[in-house]
């Protein structure tokens, strides 16, 4: 079910009236049966490999729990390859035959592989990480082994992030859905706030722009090269709209039923630096390479060449995460590579950036919004004849225009995104509109609400993550 | 707590009552014109308007090279120089969509003398009702639906309407295919149209040489599926043609259902006598069951010869100027006995 559809509008009210009106004991039941039903809403049967994802992890962190010497280990393995070897065969068995075909091809061999007919159940990587970092920490005696199994199912399946986040450790989430939670009304106020402004967010923002980006990657050397350009600029709101519009809507809905979740997003088009962005960009994703993969290779602590190889591998990962494809894999590498030559260049230069604002901050937050940009056309190509395509378009020269709608609504409303993040700069919405006067809070939410019902996209679009 | 959430409830209603005022004092006209250009069109050209025309390509598609090119409405229009005739086109239009177009003339401006709406034999074959244009035909019709306009707008983005995938859509036509049954008053080898369809494809059709003659096969595969199907109550655009005259004769507008002409020579050198059989039934069943009332069927189902016709390879409505001004000139028969003072004989 998507957060944008009428059908969640009705599904959402009809849960949190049942969550409160149940007593707390019987609750984990609803959010089970309402979060299964909210996924079998795209495709039912699939709900049956998260079945299996949560049986082997409860079941082995139980086991890593009795377990002891060499094979905590041993159950801790069993338990990632199981998840990893799900994830690997519905997201990445057609990639790895095709590059073993190009392989074989290469040394003028034939190789015909099996080409699956599979669609990638929605948010499998998001449930299979959430997953591992559970029975991770239980092995690392961070986390106690759940005995309940609904609470656990509950911790992989609870409905406003189980397709896309944020991934949520089970210390956070699986307490937060163990909490006897009694109707609060600032729960209410906050819950309200976020989903406007999420949805406002991707359906105002988000699902403008998307149909000019959508039409320009599809053949860029049709269009003119500040078209083209405009289009690359774009695609970054886009994203950040379509997933920040999501994550907003997922805290208000977990905050209606009076459950906290992360933020995944903190403004990071104002970052100075490309760490700086990854500490503000998808931030339940970045906290979880960090903790179960940058850190266990050494994290900061080895020497500087051993350190780049390290940023190297996590940043190509990350973006093999994202999808499988090559240009996934160099979105993630060129990321790691801007890291390094931000260190590399301060550790010569001596360069620190200050906190406070500057001339020069503001022009380092410009170059960091371009160089992410310039990364995003790996994301958004669909393969890399496309992003040449889009490279040699920008620079190509060309000023034919093809392109006859208008960027003014797009426009407008990336200019509302933008001033919003100066004004939530290291806030949120709900808190942010606390300090505010009721009557001003009131103009904050008729302006979005008039722009969401007003002027939202006209053609839907799928959340561009819940592809992940 | 339930106080002040009522009170913000009241607070919330009368700002939606306020700003949906706001959205139809000036945007919503925009939105029209981008999605629902013909219910704009029925509210622009209402005061002006004696006859409107209700149709789809088969009023406006002519042969390039055609001596005139003038659409069905508009020859017919000719043999009344004095009235206004109004069409109101889209491609793939039905009753379905037809029935909602009826909403938007409002009575209290100027009622119109008369309606002539298209009745096309094709729009009730499973392969229409399921055809992949129909999302943007539902899509035309949210702005207009009768609730506040933001709302709708508020429908549109959310895609609250029937928006199954093409996907869907053609299983639902392919499900149709599969368990509709035909009725013949005598034995028929075949009991449904795939059943019909894939006898058909076996190489019924051969060439001198001894080869499969495909062409010939695949076009008359679809006359089959075009045409073969029992009319009755049941089906969807039946039930939308029977409001659409209820809604006439509660207004008391005379109604003209215009059936438009079908290829029934090919139909009946390729495929056979069955199937022109079944369109004269369907045909009966029409004429019988809307000649009634301020209703009046205008029978064009075997006016035009074969070759008038512009898609030779295809199953369409599309007549070249000879076929269209056929149908006009029976139309402005009919619509004679009503402007007896106003018609004049064009040609």
């Amino acid at each position: 079910m998507l957060f944008n559809s009428l059908h969640f509008l009705f599904f959402l009210p009809v849960v949190v009236a049942l969550y409160y009106l149940l007593p707390h004991k019987f609750r984990w039941v609803l959010i089970f049966f309402a979060s299964c039903y909210f996924y079998m809403a795209f495709v039912p049967k699939y709900i049956l490999i998260l079945f299996l994802i949560i049986l082997i992890d409860y079941f082995s962190a139980l086991a890593i729990e009795a377990a002891k010497g060499r094979n905590r280990l041993y159950w801790l393995v069993a338990s990632l390859l199981s998840n990893i070897v799900l994830l690997s065969f519905f997201k990445y068995f057609n990639f790895l035959n095709l590059n073993l075909q190009q392989v074989f091809l290469f040394f003028g061999k034939e190789f015909h592989p099996l080409n699956l007919d599979i669609i990638l159940p929605i948010g499998l990587s998001f449930h299979t990480f959430q997953s591992m970092s559970y029975t991770i920490e239980v092995y690392r005696g961070k986390q106690r082994a759940e005995r309940h199994l609904g609470y656990f199912a509950n911790y992989v399946l609870f409905f406003p992030q189980m397709v896309a986040g944020p991934i949520e450790r089970y210390d956070s989430l699986g307490n937060e859905l163990k909490k006897e939670i009694t109707p609060v009304y600032k729960n209410f106020s906050d819950g309200f706030r976020l989903i406007l402004f999420g949805l406002f967010v991707k359906m105002a923002i988000a699902d403008n722009i998307a149909p000019i980006v959508n039409e320009v990657y599809h053949d860029p050397l049709k269009y003119s090269s500040s078209q083209v350009l405009a289009a690359v600029l774009f695609f970054s709101f886009q994203i950040y709209a379509d997933f920040y519009g999501y994550s907003t809507i997922a805290l208000g809905c977990a905050r209606l039923l009076g459950i906290t979740i992360m933020d995944n997003f903190k403004t990071p088009y104002l970052s100075r630096s490309i760490s700086e962005f990854w500490s503000r960009w998808h931030i339940s994703l970045s906290t979880w390479f960090r903790d179960y993969l940058y850190i266990p290779l050494g994290g900061n602590r080895v020497k500087l060449p051993r350190w780049s190889f390290n940023i190297l591998i996590v940043f190509m990962v990350s973006g093999l995460w994202h999808g499988a494809s090559w240009t996934f894999v160099i979105w993630g590498a060129l990321h790691g590579l801007m890291l390094l030559l931000e260190r590399y260049f301060s550790l010569i230069f001596k360069f620190e950036i200050k906190k406070q604002w500057s001339v020069l901050n503001i022009l380092l937050t410009i170059k960091t919004f371009v160089l992410t940009s310039f990364i995003w056309i790996f994301f958004r190509a669909e393969s890399f004849s496309n992003a040449g395509d889009v490279f040699t378009a920008i620079f190509g020269g060309n000023t034919i225009s093809n392109y006859e709608n208008s960027f003014y609504v797009p426009v407008v409303f990336i200019v509302i995104l933008m001033l919003s993040d100066l004004v939530l700069y290291n806030s949120r919405f709900d808190n942010k509109l606390s300090e505010y006067r009721t009557p001003y809070r009131w103009m904050v939410y008729t302006i979005l609400l008039f722009c969401l019902l007003a002027f939202s996209g006209t053609q839907k679009f799928a959340f561009i993550y819940f592809q992940f | 707590m339930i106080k002040t959430i009522s009170i913000k409830i009241v607070l919330l209603s009368l700002i939606l009552f306020g700003l949906n005022g706001i959205y139809s004092a000036f945007f919503l006209e925009k939105d029209l014109r981008e999605k629902s250009t013909e219910a704009l069109k029925i509210r622009d050209t209402q005061s002006k308007t004696d006859v409107y025309y209700f149709g789809e390509s088969s009023n406006i598609t002519y042969l390039p090279g055609d001596s005139i090119e003038n659409s069905i409405s508009e020859i017919t229009n000719f043999f009344f120089p004095k009235i206004k005739i109004t069409n109101i086109n889209k491609y793939a239009t039905h009753g379905g969509i037809y029935k909602h177009w009826l909403k938007e003339i409002d009575l209290n401006v100027n009622k119109p003398k008369a309606l002539i709406i298209t009745l096309n034999l094709r729009s009730f074959d499973a392969a229409w009702i399921h055809s992949k244009l129909e999302t943007q035909l539902q899509e035309s019709l949210v702005l207009t639906r009768p609730y506040p306009a933001l709302f709708n707008r508020f429908c549109l983005s959310l895609q609250a309407f029937d928006n199954k995938t093409e996907k869907q859509r053609e299983q639902e036509m392919l499900e149709d295919w599969r368990t509709q049954q035909l009725k013949f008053p005598t034995p028929f080898k075949y009991k449904t149209v795939s059943e019909w369809d894939y006898g058909m494809s076996q190489g019924t059709y051969l060439k001198e040489d001894g080869s499969w003659d495909s062409d010939k096969i695949v076009l008359a595969c679809h006359y089959i599926k075009s045409y073969a199907f029992n009319l009755n109550e049941s089906n969807p655009r039946i039930k939308d043609f029977d409001e659409i005259v209820n809604w006439c004769n509660l207004n008391d507008m005379k109604l003209y259902l215009n059936l438009m002409a079908e290829n029934s020579e090919y139909a009946d050198s390729l495929v056979g006598k069955e199937l022109v059989f079944l369109m004269a039934q369907n045909r009966d069943f029409l004429v019988k069951r809307y000649t009634k009332g301020n209703c009046v069927v205008v029978d064009n189902l075997s006016l035009v010869s074969g070759k008038d016709f512009i898609d030779q390879n295809w199953t369409t409505e599309h007549y070249n100027y000879k076929g269209r001004m056929a149908i006009a000139k029976n139309l402005a028969g009919h619509l004679k006995d009503q402007f007896k003072t106003e018609y004049k004989l064009a040609y």
